[in-house]
Protein backbone atom coordinates (compact mmCIF):
# COMPACT_ATOMS: atom_id res chain seq x y z
CA UNK A 1 0.00 0.00 0.00
CA UNK A 2 1.26 3.52 -0.97
CA UNK A 3 0.43 6.79 1.22
CA UNK A 4 0.47 9.73 -1.31
CA UNK A 5 2.96 13.00 0.68
CA UNK A 6 1.46 16.56 -0.38
CA UNK A 7 5.25 17.25 -1.12
CA UNK A 8 8.16 16.89 -3.44
CA UNK A 9 11.33 15.30 -2.05
CA UNK A 10 13.29 18.19 -3.63
CA UNK A 11 11.97 21.34 -4.46
CA UNK A 12 11.09 22.46 -8.03
CA UNK A 13 10.91 26.02 -8.87
CA UNK A 14 11.55 27.25 -12.17
CA UNK A 15 11.11 30.62 -12.81
CA UNK A 16 11.22 30.84 -16.57
CA UNK A 17 8.80 28.80 -18.90
CA UNK A 18 10.79 27.63 -21.54
CA UNK A 19 9.22 24.47 -23.69
CA UNK A 20 12.48 24.28 -25.55
CA UNK A 21 13.95 22.67 -22.44
CA UNK A 22 10.66 20.58 -21.75
CA UNK A 23 11.56 18.51 -24.92
CA UNK A 24 14.21 16.33 -23.62
CA UNK A 25 13.91 16.53 -20.16
CA UNK A 26 10.88 14.77 -20.78
CA UNK A 27 12.88 11.46 -21.63
CA UNK A 28 13.10 11.44 -17.96
CA UNK A 29 9.94 10.75 -17.42
CA UNK A 30 8.71 8.24 -20.05
CA UNK A 31 12.25 7.83 -21.75
CA UNK A 32 14.50 4.89 -22.17
CA UNK A 33 16.38 5.54 -19.05
CA UNK A 34 13.69 7.47 -17.21
CA UNK A 35 11.97 7.57 -13.75
CA UNK A 36 8.79 5.50 -14.89
CA UNK A 37 10.59 2.69 -16.07
CA UNK A 38 13.13 2.77 -13.20
CA UNK A 39 10.10 2.48 -10.56
CA UNK A 40 8.38 0.13 -12.47
CA UNK A 41 11.64 -2.01 -12.68
CA UNK A 42 12.31 -1.99 -9.08
CA UNK A 43 8.71 -2.33 -7.61
CA UNK A 44 8.24 -5.34 -10.19
CA UNK A 45 11.57 -6.79 -9.35
CA UNK A 46 10.71 -7.16 -5.86
CA UNK A 47 8.74 -10.12 -5.92
CA UNK A 48 11.10 -12.42 -6.97
CA UNK A 49 14.07 -11.33 -4.70
CA UNK A 50 14.56 -14.02 -2.04
CA UNK A 51 16.45 -12.15 1.22
CA UNK A 52 14.61 -9.45 2.81
CA UNK A 53 17.76 -6.72 2.70
CA UNK A 54 16.76 -6.79 -1.93
CA UNK A 55 13.12 -6.84 -0.73
CA UNK A 56 13.85 -3.52 1.27
CA UNK A 57 16.01 -1.98 -1.21
CA UNK A 58 14.05 -2.57 -4.38
CA UNK A 59 10.76 -1.13 -2.74
CA UNK A 60 12.33 1.72 -1.21
CA UNK A 61 14.29 2.97 -3.74
CA UNK A 62 11.44 1.83 -6.33
CA UNK A 63 9.23 4.05 -3.92
CA UNK A 64 11.62 6.93 -4.43
CA UNK A 65 11.92 6.83 -8.00
CA UNK A 66 8.08 7.18 -7.59
CA UNK A 67 9.03 10.79 -6.13
CA UNK A 68 11.28 11.46 -8.82
CA UNK A 69 8.75 10.74 -11.65
CA UNK A 70 6.78 13.61 -9.83
CA UNK A 71 9.73 16.01 -9.74
CA UNK A 72 10.52 15.35 -13.53
CA UNK A 73 6.71 16.14 -14.26
CA UNK A 74 7.19 19.28 -12.06
CA UNK A 75 9.83 20.36 -13.81
CA UNK A 76 7.87 19.89 -17.65
CA UNK A 77 4.67 21.16 -16.22
CA UNK A 78 6.16 24.33 -15.02
CA UNK A 79 8.83 24.87 -17.97
CA UNK A 80 5.49 24.48 -20.35
CA UNK A 81 3.25 27.10 -18.11
CA UNK A 82 1.90 29.98 -19.82
CA UNK A 83 2.75 29.21 -23.48
CA UNK A 84 1.26 31.39 -26.48
CA UNK A 85 1.65 29.67 -29.71
CA UNK A 86 4.27 31.94 -31.17
CA UNK A 87 6.21 30.59 -28.15
CA UNK A 88 5.20 27.21 -28.96
CA UNK A 89 6.59 27.35 -33.00
CA UNK A 90 9.88 29.73 -31.80
CA UNK A 91 10.67 26.53 -28.92
CA UNK A 92 10.10 23.89 -31.78
CA UNK A 93 7.51 22.63 -29.57
CA UNK A 94 4.51 22.00 -32.13
CA UNK A 95 5.25 18.34 -32.19
CA UNK A 96 4.03 17.60 -28.48
CA UNK A 97 1.71 20.09 -28.31
CA UNK A 98 -0.25 18.94 -30.67
CA UNK A 99 -0.86 15.92 -29.07
CA UNK A 100 -0.24 16.58 -25.57
CA UNK A 101 -1.25 20.34 -25.53
CA UNK A 102 0.58 21.04 -22.37
CA UNK A 103 0.14 17.88 -20.55
CA UNK A 104 2.59 15.57 -19.08
CA UNK A 105 3.25 12.59 -21.38
CA UNK A 106 5.70 9.39 -20.51
CA UNK A 107 7.60 9.65 -23.74
CA UNK A 108 11.45 9.44 -24.99
CA UNK A 109 13.11 12.95 -26.43
CA UNK A 110 12.31 11.65 -29.46
CA UNK A 111 8.32 11.04 -29.18
CA UNK A 112 8.59 7.14 -28.81
CA UNK A 113 5.74 6.69 -26.22
CA UNK A 114 7.34 4.42 -22.97
CA UNK A 115 7.68 0.96 -23.35
CA UNK A 116 8.13 -1.99 -20.87
CA UNK A 117 10.69 -3.02 -23.59
CA UNK A 118 13.28 -0.58 -21.80
CA UNK A 119 13.26 -2.41 -18.95
CA UNK A 120 13.68 -6.01 -17.54
CA UNK A 121 12.60 -7.90 -15.04
CA UNK A 122 14.03 -11.14 -15.13
CA UNK A 123 12.89 -12.91 -11.78
CA UNK A 124 17.27 -13.72 -11.37
CA UNK A 125 18.92 -12.15 -8.29
CA UNK A 126 22.32 -11.49 -9.56
CA UNK A 127 20.85 -10.73 -13.48
CA UNK A 128 18.19 -8.18 -11.84
CA UNK A 129 20.76 -6.44 -9.39
CA UNK A 130 23.36 -6.09 -12.27
CA UNK A 131 20.61 -4.53 -14.77
CA UNK A 132 19.87 -2.25 -11.96
CA UNK A 133 23.23 -0.81 -11.39
CA UNK A 134 23.39 -0.45 -15.41
CA UNK A 135 20.12 1.51 -14.73
CA UNK A 136 21.52 3.56 -12.21
CA UNK A 137 24.25 4.83 -14.58
CA UNK A 138 22.70 4.84 -18.10
CA UNK A 139 19.85 7.37 -15.95
CA UNK A 140 23.31 9.49 -14.70
CA UNK A 141 24.61 9.58 -17.98
CA UNK A 142 21.24 10.90 -19.29
CA UNK A 143 21.86 13.90 -16.57
CA UNK A 144 24.84 14.52 -17.36
CA UNK A 145 23.62 14.88 -20.83
CA UNK A 146 21.26 17.23 -19.50
CA UNK A 147 23.04 19.18 -17.37
CA UNK A 148 25.73 19.50 -21.02
CA UNK A 149 22.37 20.79 -22.91
CA UNK A 150 20.37 23.45 -20.47
CA UNK A 151 21.61 26.60 -19.26
CA UNK A 152 18.79 27.46 -16.59
CA UNK A 153 19.88 27.47 -13.09
CA UNK A 154 16.30 26.28 -11.50
CA UNK A 155 15.69 23.52 -13.45
CA UNK A 156 19.52 22.12 -13.24
CA UNK A 157 19.72 22.53 -9.30
CA UNK A 158 17.15 19.74 -9.51
CA UNK A 159 19.11 17.88 -12.16
CA UNK A 160 21.61 18.15 -10.07
CA UNK A 161 19.82 16.44 -7.40
CA UNK A 162 18.22 13.50 -9.16
CA UNK A 163 21.50 12.70 -11.25
CA UNK A 164 23.64 12.33 -7.77
CA UNK A 165 20.87 9.85 -6.07
CA UNK A 166 21.52 7.69 -9.15
CA UNK A 167 25.12 7.47 -8.14
CA UNK A 168 24.17 6.68 -4.75
CA UNK A 169 21.47 4.06 -5.87
CA UNK A 170 24.71 2.55 -7.85
CA UNK A 171 26.46 2.26 -4.55
CA UNK A 172 23.64 0.44 -2.82
CA UNK A 173 22.87 -1.91 -5.71
CA UNK A 174 26.11 -2.84 -5.54
CA UNK A 175 25.98 -3.53 -1.64
CA UNK A 176 22.64 -5.87 -2.34
CA UNK A 177 24.70 -7.90 -5.31
CA UNK A 178 26.92 -8.46 -2.08
CA UNK A 179 24.84 -9.24 0.38
CA UNK A 180 23.17 -11.53 -2.40
CA UNK A 181 26.75 -13.07 -3.42
CA UNK A 182 27.40 -13.74 0.42
CA UNK A 183 24.59 -15.94 0.49
CA UNK A 184 25.72 -18.23 -2.47
CA UNK A 185 28.12 -20.64 -3.07
CA UNK A 186 31.44 -18.41 -3.88
CA UNK A 187 32.66 -21.64 -6.02
CA UNK A 188 30.15 -21.05 -8.59
CA UNK A 189 27.62 -18.22 -8.24
CA UNK A 190 25.34 -19.40 -10.82
CA UNK A 191 24.64 -23.20 -9.82
CA UNK A 192 21.31 -22.03 -9.20
CA UNK A 193 18.78 -19.08 -9.11
CA UNK A 194 18.10 -18.77 -5.81
CA UNK A 195 14.76 -17.08 -6.71
CA UNK A 196 13.37 -20.02 -8.12
CA UNK A 197 15.66 -23.18 -7.76
CA UNK B 1 35.51 5.82 10.64
CA UNK B 2 36.58 2.09 12.11
CA UNK B 3 40.26 2.87 13.49
CA UNK B 4 41.28 -0.44 12.74
CA UNK B 5 41.51 0.22 9.33
CA UNK B 6 43.85 2.46 7.06
CA UNK B 7 41.07 3.51 4.70
CA UNK B 8 39.58 7.24 3.77
CA UNK B 9 35.64 7.70 3.93
CA UNK B 10 35.68 7.65 0.19
CA UNK B 11 36.76 4.04 0.57
CA UNK B 12 35.10 0.93 0.86
CA UNK B 13 35.52 -2.72 1.85
CA UNK B 14 36.24 -5.65 -1.14
CA UNK B 15 36.86 -8.94 -0.64
CA UNK B 16 40.42 -10.30 0.04
CA UNK B 17 40.10 -13.19 -2.18
CA UNK B 18 37.29 -12.19 -4.50
CA UNK B 19 35.73 -15.12 -6.44
CA UNK B 20 35.97 -14.54 -11.09
CA UNK B 21 33.17 -13.87 -12.68
CA UNK B 22 31.44 -11.33 -10.25
CA UNK B 23 31.30 -7.75 -9.91
CA UNK B 24 32.33 -6.14 -6.55
CA UNK B 25 30.72 -2.27 -5.85
CA UNK B 26 32.80 -2.29 -2.00
CA UNK B 27 30.66 -1.59 0.92
CA UNK B 28 30.69 1.48 2.66
CA UNK B 29 32.47 1.38 5.60
CA UNK B 30 30.47 3.58 8.15
CA UNK B 31 27.14 5.51 8.29
CA UNK B 32 30.17 9.09 9.02
CA UNK B 33 31.12 11.41 8.28
CA UNK B 34 27.68 12.48 7.20
CA UNK B 35 26.64 15.79 5.87
CA UNK B 36 25.07 18.32 8.11
CA UNK B 37 20.63 18.09 6.79
CA UNK B 38 20.86 21.01 4.57
CA UNK B 39 23.70 20.37 3.12
CA UNK B 40 22.16 16.67 2.24
CA UNK B 41 19.27 17.53 1.01
CA UNK B 42 21.20 20.50 -1.50
CA UNK B 43 23.76 17.95 -2.62
CA UNK B 44 21.55 14.84 -3.18
CA UNK B 45 23.08 12.78 -0.41
CA UNK B 46 24.08 12.34 3.12
CA UNK B 47 27.22 10.84 2.48
CA UNK B 48 30.05 12.97 1.27
CA UNK B 49 31.84 9.87 0.19
CA UNK B 50 28.92 9.44 -2.15
CA UNK B 51 29.44 13.13 -3.43
CA UNK B 52 30.41 12.68 -6.65
CA UNK B 53 29.16 15.97 -9.14
CA UNK B 54 29.39 16.00 -13.21
CA UNK B 55 31.78 19.08 -13.99
CA UNK B 56 31.83 20.31 -10.63
CA UNK B 57 28.08 21.47 -10.88
CA UNK B 58 27.67 21.61 -6.94
CA UNK B 59 24.66 22.69 -5.62
CA UNK B 60 25.38 25.34 -2.81
CA UNK B 61 22.25 27.01 -0.71
CA UNK B 62 20.25 26.28 2.08
CA UNK B 63 16.85 25.02 1.22
CA UNK B 64 16.22 24.35 4.83
CA UNK B 65 14.99 28.03 5.54
CA UNK B 66 11.17 27.34 5.55
CA UNK B 67 9.14 25.06 7.10
CA UNK B 68 8.31 23.16 4.05
CA UNK B 69 12.43 22.87 3.41
CA UNK B 70 13.12 21.68 6.62
CA UNK B 71 10.42 18.67 6.34
CA UNK B 72 11.88 17.89 2.93
CA UNK B 73 15.55 17.88 4.67
CA UNK B 74 14.80 15.74 7.48
CA UNK B 75 12.60 13.42 5.51
CA UNK B 76 15.77 13.48 2.61
CA UNK B 77 17.77 12.30 5.50
CA UNK B 78 15.69 9.71 7.28
CA UNK B 79 15.67 8.09 3.52
CA UNK B 80 19.08 8.30 2.82
CA UNK B 81 19.39 6.46 6.47
CA UNK B 82 17.00 3.85 5.19
CA UNK B 83 18.89 2.83 2.19
CA UNK B 84 21.85 2.92 4.38
CA UNK B 85 20.39 0.68 6.97
CA UNK B 86 18.64 -1.99 3.93
CA UNK B 87 22.10 -2.85 3.35
CA UNK B 88 24.10 -2.28 6.86
CA UNK B 89 21.08 -3.53 9.12
CA UNK B 90 23.67 -4.38 12.01
CA UNK B 91 24.72 -1.09 12.27
CA UNK B 92 23.65 0.09 15.67
CA UNK B 93 25.04 3.69 15.75
CA UNK B 94 23.20 4.26 12.26
CA UNK B 95 19.97 3.01 13.77
CA UNK B 96 20.57 5.63 16.28
CA UNK B 97 20.78 8.46 14.46
CA UNK B 98 17.79 7.25 12.06
CA UNK B 99 15.49 7.33 14.85
CA UNK B 100 16.61 10.27 15.97
CA UNK B 101 16.16 11.92 12.81
CA UNK B 102 12.68 10.20 12.37
CA UNK B 103 11.81 12.02 16.05
CA UNK B 104 12.81 15.51 14.25
CA UNK B 105 11.27 14.96 10.91
CA UNK B 106 7.95 14.30 12.78
CA UNK B 107 8.10 16.92 15.08
CA UNK B 108 8.88 19.49 12.05
CA UNK B 109 5.82 17.92 9.85
CA UNK B 110 3.55 19.23 13.10
CA UNK B 111 4.77 22.62 12.84
CA UNK B 112 4.63 22.32 9.14
CA UNK B 113 1.01 20.87 9.12
CA UNK B 114 -0.26 23.57 11.68
CA UNK B 115 0.64 26.34 9.72
CA UNK B 116 -0.01 25.22 5.73
CA UNK B 117 -2.09 21.98 6.00
CA UNK B 118 -2.06 18.30 5.66
CA UNK B 119 0.91 16.37 4.37
CA UNK B 120 -0.90 13.05 4.37
CA UNK B 121 -4.62 12.31 4.85
CA UNK B 122 -3.47 11.13 8.16
CA UNK B 123 -3.20 14.59 9.06
CA UNK B 124 -6.74 15.98 8.31
CA UNK B 125 -7.94 13.98 11.80
CA UNK B 126 -6.82 17.14 13.45
CA UNK B 127 -8.25 19.60 10.80
CA UNK B 128 -11.19 21.58 10.97
CA UNK B 129 -12.40 21.05 7.56
CA UNK B 130 -11.32 18.58 4.34
CA UNK B 131 -8.00 20.86 3.18
CA UNK B 132 -6.54 18.14 1.83
CA UNK B 133 -8.13 19.90 -1.57
CA UNK B 134 -6.32 23.18 -0.82
CA UNK B 135 -3.36 25.22 -2.86
CA UNK B 136 -1.08 24.80 -3.97
CA UNK B 137 -0.11 21.56 -4.90
CA UNK B 138 3.53 20.27 -5.19
CA UNK B 139 4.52 20.32 -8.74
CA UNK B 140 2.14 23.55 -8.88
CA UNK B 141 4.44 27.05 -9.56
CA UNK B 142 5.24 28.56 -6.23
CA UNK B 143 7.34 31.23 -7.17
CA UNK B 144 9.63 32.90 -4.23
CA UNK B 145 6.76 31.90 -1.75
CA UNK B 146 5.99 28.85 0.49
CA UNK B 147 4.27 26.05 -1.02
Amino acid sequence: MFIYQKKLQYPVKIANPNPALAKFIITQYGGPDGELGASLRYLSQRYSMPYPELKGLLTDIGTEELGHLEMVAAVVHQLTREMTPAEIKKAGFEAYFVDHTAGVFPQFASGTPWTAATMQVKGDVITDLSENMAAEQKARSTYDNILRLSDDPDVNNVMKFLREREVVHYQRFGEGLRIATEKLDSKNFYAVNPAFD
Amino acid sequence: MDENNSCGYKNGLLPECAPLAMAYVPMQQSVKPMYNTAQALSSGTLFPGLDLPFMNMVNTGDLTGTPLGEVMALDFVAHELALYLDTHSDDAEAFEIYKNVLSLASTAKEKFVKLYGPLTKQDLSQAKSYTWLKNPWPWDYCGKTEG
